[in-house]
C-alpha cells in the first residue's frame, strides 16, 4: 500500500516537454496539533499532450493534488513545476497569472444562472489580453461541443449535458495547454458523459493539450493514456491503461466499457 | 464591453431585486423627509427676516431667537439712527398673543409684530398700500398671515374676534408663514400692540431695524454700530442673525438632533436592507464567484463587482424614492397650507443621491469581505 514509484519509473523527458513535474511534494492541512499530513512524498511528471487519469478512494487526496497543480493553493514544500514555471513560494498574485493559463472543469458546473451560455464563456475570454472578438470565439468553441443552437440560453433552460459542455467550453476557450478536470462526469448520464469525454479527448489529440481528471467513473478510463492511482495521500501505482485493466478485478471494472 | 455581470445577477433575481429597490427607496424616501423638514425649518428662520426692510439689526444679547427677545431700551435705535451710513433706523415690537377663534372660542397662541406705522419696516407687498396702512391706524384692528393653521378659524378682513381678551378686527391679510415658531403671525401699529400687550411701554423695543444709505459700506456701518452702541445689544447683519436663528432652532433646541437622528436611522435602515440583499447575492453565488477565482480573475474583480451591484442599486432605488418624495414635500406642503416651505433643491437631491451611494457601497463593503475570502480551492469540493 506504501508503494511510492521509484523516480526511475518515471520516464526521463526533457523539461520542454513536461506540462506539470512534481517532486517530493509534501502537503499539510491545519495548524499546530490539528496539522494532518495530507500528501506524503509525491513525484509524478505529466508529459504534454497526455491525459492522464487520477483515480483512488475518497480522501485519498486526489482533489488536493489537483488543487495544488492548479495553483489554488500556495505551495509550501516540494517542488511543483506547472508549465514550467515552479509554483512553490509563490505569493497568491502570481498564483492568479499561472492559473490563466489552465482550464478548470469542475464536478457542478458553476454557471452564472443570471449569464446565457456565450456570457459565461465569454467571462473566460474576457481574462485574456485582446477579448474584443469574445462572442465569436465563445460562440466558436460552443458550436464545437454542439451547442450551436443553444449560445443564447441561460443554464436553466439547458439539460445536465449541455450544462456541463458550456462549462467545457468556458475551461477550453482561452485554449489553455493544461486542463484540470474533477469529476467531471459524475453528475451526467452515461450518454452525456462519454460524449463530454470524448470531446475532451479529442481535443487534447487535435491539440496537444495536458489533461488531468480524477474520476471514479470507470466508464471513461479508457481515454486515459496514463492511470495514476493515489491511496492515503501516496502515489500507490502510475501505469498504463492496459497494464490498469490487467491488474484490477474483473468484477469492480467492466472490461465491456472499454471498447469504444 | 465587458459582461455586465453586476447589473445581470440584479436582473436576474427578479423579487430580490424589487425587495432591494423598495428598501432603498424607502431610505431615501425617510432621508429625503427628514432633510426636507431639517431644510424648510432653516428656511423659515430667514423667513421673518427676510420681509424686513433692513440691513442690520440690534438684538438683546440675551435672545435666543426672534420670539425670545430681551427688551432693550430704545435709545440704542435713536443711537444707530445717528451714525453714518445709515438712513434710517426703526423699532420692532414682539411678543405671543392669546387669539380666540371666533368659532370654537378657544384661544391659541399668535405670534404679534407691532411697528411704527410711519416706517416702511415690512417688504410685505401689503403693507405698502397706504390703504393697509390707514386700515392699521384703526384702534384694535391687525392684519393676520394668511397662512396661519385653520386652528384659528375665519381670518377674513372684517372678523371680529378677541386677543388677550381684548376686541380685535382682522383689517387685511398677507402671506408670511409662521415658521416652527407660531402657528399664526398678526402684525399691527406700535400703538395697538401697546394696547394688547401692556404693561410693555414703547421705549422698551425687542429688534432695532437698521435700514443702509445705498451707498454705504455694510462692514464698516456694522463695526461704528458696534463702537458707538453700549454693549447692551448685539449688533448682526441680515445674514448673521438668520444664521444665528437658523443655528438656535438647528442646534441649541433638539430639532437638528431630531432630524439629524432620522437621517442617521434612515441610512442605517438602507444599509441594512442592501447588506442583506447582497448578501444574498453573493452567498448564493459563491461558487460561482469561487470559480472566477480558479478561471484567474482576481479579488478586485469580484470585489468590484459587488460594489457595482451596490452603487446600481443606489441609482435604482433612488430613482423613484426621490419621485415619492416630491410628492411628498408637496402634500406636506399643502397639508401646512404652504407654512412649511418644503420643497425639493437640486444640492438636497445631489447630496441624497452621494448619501445613497455612500450607503449602498457600505453595506457593499461589509458583505465584500466573503467573496474576496471565497477559496478557489473551495469549487472542486
Amino acid at each position: 500500500m506504501t508503494t511510492t514509484p521509484a523516480p526511475s519509473s518515471i520516464p526521463a523527458l526533457p523539461d520542454e516537454a513536461i506540462a506539470v513535474r512534481i517532486r517530493n511534494l509534501n502537503y499539510f492541512f491545519g495548524q499546530g496539533e490539528l496539522r494532518k499530513q495530507v500528501l506524503f512524498d509525491i513525484n509524478l511528471d505529466l508529459p504534454k499532450g497526455e491525459i492522464v487519469i487520477m483515480t483512488g478512494p475518497s480522501g485519498s487526496g486526489k482533489t488536493t493534488l489537483l488543487t495544488l497543480i492548479g495553483a489554488l493553493r500556495t505551495v509550501p514544500d516540494g517542488s511543483l513545476k506547472v508549465l514550467g514555471r515552479d509554483i512553490v513560494g509563490m505569493g497568491r498574485s502570481q498564483l492568479v497569472d499561472v492559473r490563466r493559463n489552465i482550464g478548470f472543469i469542475f464536478q457542478a458546473h458553476n454557471l452564472f444562472d443570471s449569464l446565457s451560455a456565450a456570457q459565461n464563456v465569454e467571462m473566460a475570454v474576457e481574462l485574456a489580453p485582446n477579448w474584443r472578438e469574445k462572442r465569436r470565439q465563445a460562440v466558436a468553441i460552443l458550436t464545437q461541443l454542439g451547442l450551436s443552437d443553444r449560445v443564447d440560453y441561460k443554464p436553466k433552460a439547458l439539460s445536465g449535458g449541455q450544462k456541463q459542455r458550456v462549462a467545457i467550453a468556458r475551461a477550453l476557450v482561452n485554449q489553455p495547454p493544461l486542463i484540470l478536470a474533477d469529476e467531471p462526469t459524475a453528475a451526467l448520464d452515461k450518454k452525456s458523459g462519454r460524449d463530454v469525454v470524448t470531446l475532451m479527448q479529442q481535443l487534447a489529440k487535435s491539440e496537444g493539450r495536458t489533461i488531468l481528471m480524477v474520476t471514479h467513473d470507470n466508464r471513461i478510463l479508457d481515454v486515459a493514456d496514463r492511470i495514476v492511482t493515489m491511496v492515503d495521500g501516496r502515489l500507490d501505482s502510475d501505469e498504463n491503461l492496459g497494464h490498469f485493466v490487467d491488474t484490477h478485478d474483473p468484477k469492480t471494472l467492466d472490461r465491456r466499457m472499454f471498447i469504444l | 464591453m465587458q459582461t455586465p455581470l453586476a447589473l445581470l445577477n440584479l436582473v436576474h433575481e427578479r423579487t430580490r431585486l424589487i425587495v432591494a429597490i423598495a428598501g432603498v427607496a424607502f431610505a431615501v424616501i425617510l432621508v429625503f423627509m427628514n432633510l426636507g423638514f431639517l431644510g424648510s425649518l432653516s428656511k423659515t428662520a430667514s423667513l421673518f427676516y427676510q420681509e424686513m426692510n433692513a440691513d442690520i439689526f440690534l438684538i438683546s444679547p440675551q435672545a435666543l431667537e426672534i420670539t425670545t427677545t430681551k427688551p432693550f431700551p430704545i435709545e440704542r435705535v435713536y443711537q444707530a439712527a445717528g451714525v453714518r451710513g445709515v438712513e434710517r433706523a426703526m423699532p420692532l415690537y414682539v411678543g405671543y398673543l392669546q387669539w380666540r377663534n371666533p368659532e370654537t372660542r378657544q384661544s391659541r397662541a399668535v405670534f404679534a409684530f407691532g411697528f411704527n406705522l410711519n416706517d416702511p419696516l415690512f417688504l410685505l407687498p401689503e403693507l405698502q398700500e397706504p390703504q393697509t396702512l390707514a386700515t392699521l391706524r384703526q384702534p384694535d384692528t391687525v392684519l393676520i398671515d394668511r397662512l396661519s393653521r385653520p386652528e384659528y378659524g375665519p381670518l377674513e378682513p372684517g372678523t371680529e374676534t378677541e386677543a388677550d381678551r381684548r376686541r380685535v378686527v382682522v383689517g387685511g391679510q398677507y402671506s408670511l408663514g409662521g415658521a416652527f415658531a407660531a402657528d399664526a403671525t398678526v402684525i399691527m401699529s406700535d400703538q395697538n400692540f401697546r394696547r394688547y400687550l401692556s404693561p410693555i411701554p414703547l421705549t422698551l423695543v425687542n429688534l432695532g431695524l437698521v435700514k443702509l444709505q445705498p451707498d454705504a459700506d455694510l462692514q464698516a456701518v456694522k463695526a461704528a454700530l458696534q463702537r458707538t452702541l453700549p454693549p447692551d445689544v448685539r449688533v448682526l447683519t441680515q445674514a448673521e442673525i438668520i444664521e444665528s436663528d437658523r443655528d438656535y432652532w438647528i442646534g441649541t433646541t433638539s430639532t437638528g438632533f431630531i432630524f439629524g437622528l432620522g437621517v442617521a436611522v434612515s441610512v442605517v435602515v438602507g444599509i441594512v436592507i442592501v447588506y442583506q440583499v447582497l448578501y444574498t447575492d453573493i452567498t448564493s453565488h459563491l461558487k460561482q464567484y469561487a470559480t472566477l477565482k480558479a478561471m484567474g480573475y482576481r479579488s478586485r474583480f469580484l470585489f468590484s463587482t459587488v460594489i457595482q451591484e451596490a452603487v446600481i442599486l443606489a441609482v435604482l432605488g433612488y430613482i423613484p424614492g426621490f419621485i415619492v418624495a416630491l410628492g411628498l414635500y408637496e402634500l406636506t406642503y399643502r397639508a401646512t397650507s404652504g407654512g412649511l416651505p418644503i420643497a425639493m433643491e437640486l444640492e438636497r437631491a445631489i447630496t441624497v443621491l452621494i448619501l445613497t451611494i455612500i450607503m449602498c457601497s457600505i453595506s457593499g463593503l461589509i458583505s465584500v469581505n466573503k467573496v474576496v475570502s471565497a477559496d478557489p480551492a473551495d469549487v472542486f469540493s
